[in-house]
């Protein structure tokens, strides 16, 4: 009896010193992301509801919803809510495009292939000031290569201030954020592509299948558990883009480059108003759930990062 | 049949130039710029092919006394990034053995709030930092970037050595288990070995992550007392000479671009590790 009750309890015993152990390997980590992620969540959820005093740092006085009404009523927040989307989704849904067609390129054979992938893998590491420096230089008004190649090649008859028009200025950093978001997808898609089996093409090609119904019918279906959540994660990321619009228009000409990211920060830090940015920031955060649900977008992600363990 | 393969070469190529064309011309433009001068740059002569190539400009931004003191930014950007690269690896090795190999209770709840946190917007967290630093007088330093920056690289980083561990044969451990080798032991001896490319992988985000951050410095370091390299460069926005905005942009640059390239195999590694299952 006791014989076989001994290993069981043994073992039950080195479960939970092995639970000890997983815990405390990881417990420095956890200790570090709760003091900067969820301590800090909490303290903007709770001046959210309240006036900041930013001489003496403390809360002046709570005030309710009256930060969530200031916003909603605002004209400048409610258009960067609406441009925020806009902005998010113009990016995530050009970046998957194009970055799934620069993966079946660079699925194929041909000579300087390795070269092409540095080039195209280089945006990624350049930093987002230097990108908006880079952008901003290619569109700028009186030396900018756009205009000058514009104007030689005659579709243009004068030199263009590009940033001065808040929509053109919103799609010149769009372009530089997607840009920037290229070479990462690019490099997913094509390892997911390189995971395809191979023998499912060459079976349709057999059964006569053409290239386009090749795509349409094999391809995509297939490729549709990347692309969602790159997509997804693409989305959450452009909504959050900050550096690029800092450095090319500041959130100009009137407001028109500004996201909800960028209102944030110019409540919290340009005009010290702590208690407003925070309340944009649960706006921000409310948003970036409803785009792609936590819970949704973990599950998609262990699933699509380690499989279903 | 034969025919059919030229017309798809002839697209692969006339695509692949296109893709070259436009990903690579808008740093193509800025190389232009940094070694032209400055009445060149600013005249409606383009030229796509430099007739007069200097340097002025490159050794202008790199003077001590300049506006944007990319020499100090450079320098405090080495600093700061490579604390960080090394405190990531520090606090997620041991983090990511666990949640590969050991049986910690809720392991999918912590791996999905590590890497959900990841796309949170930054701002959120950002404003109580900024805060609790200014309370502590703790802004201005160089611990008010390192703190930050592990903590907003870290989940990517335990990400990275955790597809790597997944990868290793689990007989190894097994067997050094066995021979009566402590996890400590195993951890310092046997993963750490056997893990450097993922090490190296997952330093090498964690030093570009922290590289090319800038939201973090913008508000962490508001009296200007330590720059970094994109702050730096950032305030060369701020003056007017074309030429030595490009220059400045092009040392920003260098660093990450070798790691880049001399790296690549490791980053792909990275990319590989996660999708393949």
């Amino acid at each position: 009896m006791t014989d076989l009750l001994s290993p069981q309890s043994n073992s039950q015993f080195k479960i939970s010193r092995e639970k000890i152990l997983a815990f405390t390997l990881i417990l420095p980590s956890l200790i570090l992301v709760f003091l900067t992620y969820l301590y800090p969540a909490i303290f903007t959820f709770i001046i959210s509801f309240a006036e900041y005093d930013i001489i003496h740092l403390k809360i002046k006085k709570f005030v309710q919803f009256k930060n969530f009404e200031f916003l909603i009523s605002n004209y400048f927040f409610t258009s960067s809510v609406l441009r925020t989307i806009y902005f998010g989704f113009l990016i995530c849904v050009c970046t998957t495009i194009f970055s799934f067609l620069i993966a079946l390129l660079l699925n194929e054979k041909f000579i300087g292939k390795a070269f092409l992938r540095v080039m195209i893998v280089l945006p990624w590491a350049v930093p987002s000031v230097v990108s908006g420096v880079l952008w901003g230089q290619m569109f700028h008004a009186d030396t900018g290569f756009l205009n000058a190649l514009l104007y030689q090649i005659g579709v243009i008859s004068g030199y263009k201030i590009w940033l001065a028009d808040p929509l053109v200025a919103l799609h010149v950093i769009a372009i530089a954020e997607i840009w920037k978001a290229i070479p990462f997808m690019t490099l997913f898609f094509l390892s997911g592509l390189q995971s395809l089996p191979s023998e499912v093409f060459e079976a349709a090609s057999v059964d006569g299948a053409n290239v386009f119904q090749r795509f349409s019918n094999i391809l995509l279906p297939l490729m549709l558990p990347i692309a969602i959540p790159l997509f997804l994660i693409q989305f959450v990321l452009a909504m959050k883009s900050f550096d690029t619009i800092f450095v090319l228009t500041r959130g100009g000409p009137g407001g028109g480059t500004t996201t909800l990211n960028y209102f944030i920060y110019q409540e919290a830090f340009e005009t010290f108003n702590l208690g407003r940015a925070s309340a944009a920031a649960y706006v921000l955060l409310i948003i970036t759930l409803a785009v792609v649900l936590i819970p949704t977008i973990s599950r998609y992600l262990i699933k699509f990062f380690w499989g279903n363990k | 049949m034969k025919k059919n393969l030229i017309l798809k070469n002839f697209f692969i190529y006339f695509f692949a130039l296109i893709v070259f064309l436009i990903m690579f011309f808008p740093l193509y433009g800025l190389i232009l710029t940094s070694i032209q001068p400055e009445n060149i740059i600013r005249s409606r002569n383009l030229s796509f092919f430099p007739k007069e190539i200097i340097f002025t400009h490159f050794a202008e931004v790199l003077k001590p006394d300049h506006i944007s003191n990319l020499y100090e930014g450079i320098r405090n950007s080495l600093i700061v990034s490579f604390l960080t690269s090394f405190l990531c690896i520090i606090l997620a090795f041991p983090a990511a053995y666990s949640l590969a190999r050991l049986n910690l209770p809720a392991k999918n709840i912590i791996l999905g709030t590590l890497i959900s946190i990841y796309f949170l917007p930054t701002i959120l967290f950002v404003i109580p930092l900024f805060v609790i630093l200014v309370s502590y007088q703790l802004d201005d330093t160089v611990f008010s970037l390192v703190v930050p920056y592990t903590a907003f690289t870290l989940p990517f980083v335990i990400w990275i050595l955790k597809s790597f561990i997944d990868k290793l044969p689990v007989e190894v451990e097994e067997a050094a288990k066995i021979d009566g080798c402590s996890t400590l032991q195993l951890l310092i001896h046997i993963i750490f070995p056997l893990l450097r490319p993922g090490l190296i992988a997952a330093f090498i985000f964690a030093f570009i992550l922290s590289w090319v951050e800038f939201l973090t410095p913008l508000i962490f370091t508001n009296n200007f007392k330590i720059s970094t390299v994109a702050l730096g460069l950032f305030r060369s926005t701020i003056d007017i000479k074309i030429g030595q905005q490009a220059a400045a942009a092009i040392i920003t640059l260098i660093p990450v671009t070798i790691l880049m390239i001399f790296f690549q195999q490791y980053i792909t590694k990275v990319v590989l590790s996660g999708s393949d299952k």
